[in-house]
């Protein structure tokens, strides 16, 4: 008998959780294949240490970046060999909860779980990822309060409030850490005449990016190519440069935020400004983000302890108590 | 014989109506029961402390 399973599926990262033992994997959602036979060469952190360093025959691609499923035929390879990994076989036939982007359409929620079912899960059942967050934040939602979460991921930015197990009101765009990568790769490009890759521009963005000025800033040199001559270059790179160039990014991932706030009803409303929002995923980490949303909010701004783990507890939470908390799955509430 | 009918009547009517008294949950609140419960602090304790690193239980995310 396989145990049951959760899985948060990001666009960035994908993490399992098994039924009574905990997280067991945790890996970039990266797969690379082989151009011509479309064989899989590999998955996980080695596909990713591939990004932008294959030789032409090879692809190294992120099937659900932008929050999407962008490549059906892909995703579900790479969910059948996920389970396998984790001991699924055709023998064993475990029940799985998957955490996806709250916008995906009907055509995509279908395309995962029958993906998880072909892979050899008994039953597949999707759940929010603002939910599942909210969840694993280890939020009150039991009580009838107003419990905000924020989750940055790398292709979509979901906030949702909700009490008493359900969502009130939800807010999401698929905008995302990676759309700072791409605004960090664009902005050296076109100020600085050099190309750079997108796994450096997002160490640019872990080593000096930021949405607001922070006490310990520092540069950063950058090695790309040189677009005129075509050579290696160096250039050093400012956090106050990096700041404008995201900001475009950072702002409409505010101003969902906003959004979300305004749909809530005011009795929960009142409620943020005491208990605050949560923050989770990965992209909540960049530096200054927190007391910007704050100041930009009025409404104070926590960090979740877990954040790039919490969506996956929250499922887990949901493998664990399988049947109490079925009402959750987005097929219960939305036939 | 008349009144073997009358208390047949009557006892039916007296088990009708402890029938009809009982308070008979509505399964909606049963279930909603259940999923608030399954949805209480106490209730996701398991999952966090199997996750959680032994000594973060308090303040701050780990960074990456
Ligand atoms: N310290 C950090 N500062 C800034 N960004 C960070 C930091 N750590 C991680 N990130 C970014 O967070 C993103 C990954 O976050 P996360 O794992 O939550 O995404 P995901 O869950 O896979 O995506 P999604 O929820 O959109 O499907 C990456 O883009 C990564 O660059
Ligand atoms: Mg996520």
């Amino acid at each position: 008998m396989a145990r049951d399973l959760a899985i948060d599926l990001g666009t960035a990262n994908t993490l399992v959780y098994m039924k009574g033992r905990g997280i067991v994997l945790n890996e970039p959602s990266v797969i690379a294949l082989n151009r011509q036979t479309g064989e899989v060469l590999a998955t996980g952190r080695e596909a990713w240490q591939m990004i932008g360093r294959t030789p032409g025959y090879i692809v190294a691609v992120r099937p659900l970046r932008g929050g999407a499923i962008t490549d059906f035929e892909i995703t579900e390879r790479m969910i059948r060999l996920l389970l396998q990994r984790v001991g699924v076989s055709r023998f064993t036939r475990p029940k799985v909860v998957i955490c996806v982007p709250s916008a995906i359409t009907e055509v995509e929620r279908r395309a995962v779980t029958d993906a998880a079912r072909r892979a050899g899960a008994a039953d597949a059942q999707l759940i929010e990822q603002p939910m599942a967050a909210a969840i694993g934040a280890d939020l009150p939602i039991d009580e009838p309060v107003g419990n905000m979460v924020i989750d940055i991921g790398g292709g979509t930015s979901e906030t949702a409030v909700i009490s008493l197990g359900g969502v009130v009101a939800l807010e999401a765009v698929r905008v995302g850490s990676f759309d700072i990568d791409a605004a960090i790769q664009a902005y050296v490009r076109r100020e600085h005449g050099i190309a750079i890759g997108e796994r450096t521009a997002e160490e640019v963005k872990m080593a000096i990016g930021s949405a607001a000025p922070t006490d310990d800033e520092s540069q950063a040199e950058v090695r790309g190519r040189d677009l005129m001559t075509g050579l290696p270059k160096t250039v050093v790179l400012t956090p106050e440069e990096i700041r404008f160039a995201i900001e475009d990014v950072v702002s409409s991932i505010i101003a969902s935020v906003v959004r979300c706030l305004a749909k809530a009803p005011p009795e929960l409303a009142q409620d943020f400004l005491v208990r605050g929002m949560y923050l989770v995923g990965g992209g909540g980490l960049l530096r200054g983000l927190a007391p910007r949303i704050e100041r930009e909010t009025q409404v104070p701004v926590k960090m979740s302890n877990m954040p790039l783990e919490a969506v996956v507890m929250g499922a887990g939470h949901c493998i664990e108590h399988y049947d109490a908390l079925k009402t959750m799955f987005m097929g219960a509430r939305r036939p | 014989m008349i009144w073997i009918l009358v208390a047949v009547v009557v006892i039916a009517l007296a088990v009708l109506v402890i029938v009809a008294r009982k308070p008979r949950q509505e399964p909606g609140v049963a279930s909603f029961r259940r999923h608030i419960d399954a949805l209480s602090p106490e209730a996701r304790r398991e999952v966090m402390d199997r996750v959680r690193p032994p000594d973060s239980n308090q303040q701050e995310g780990q960074g990456n």
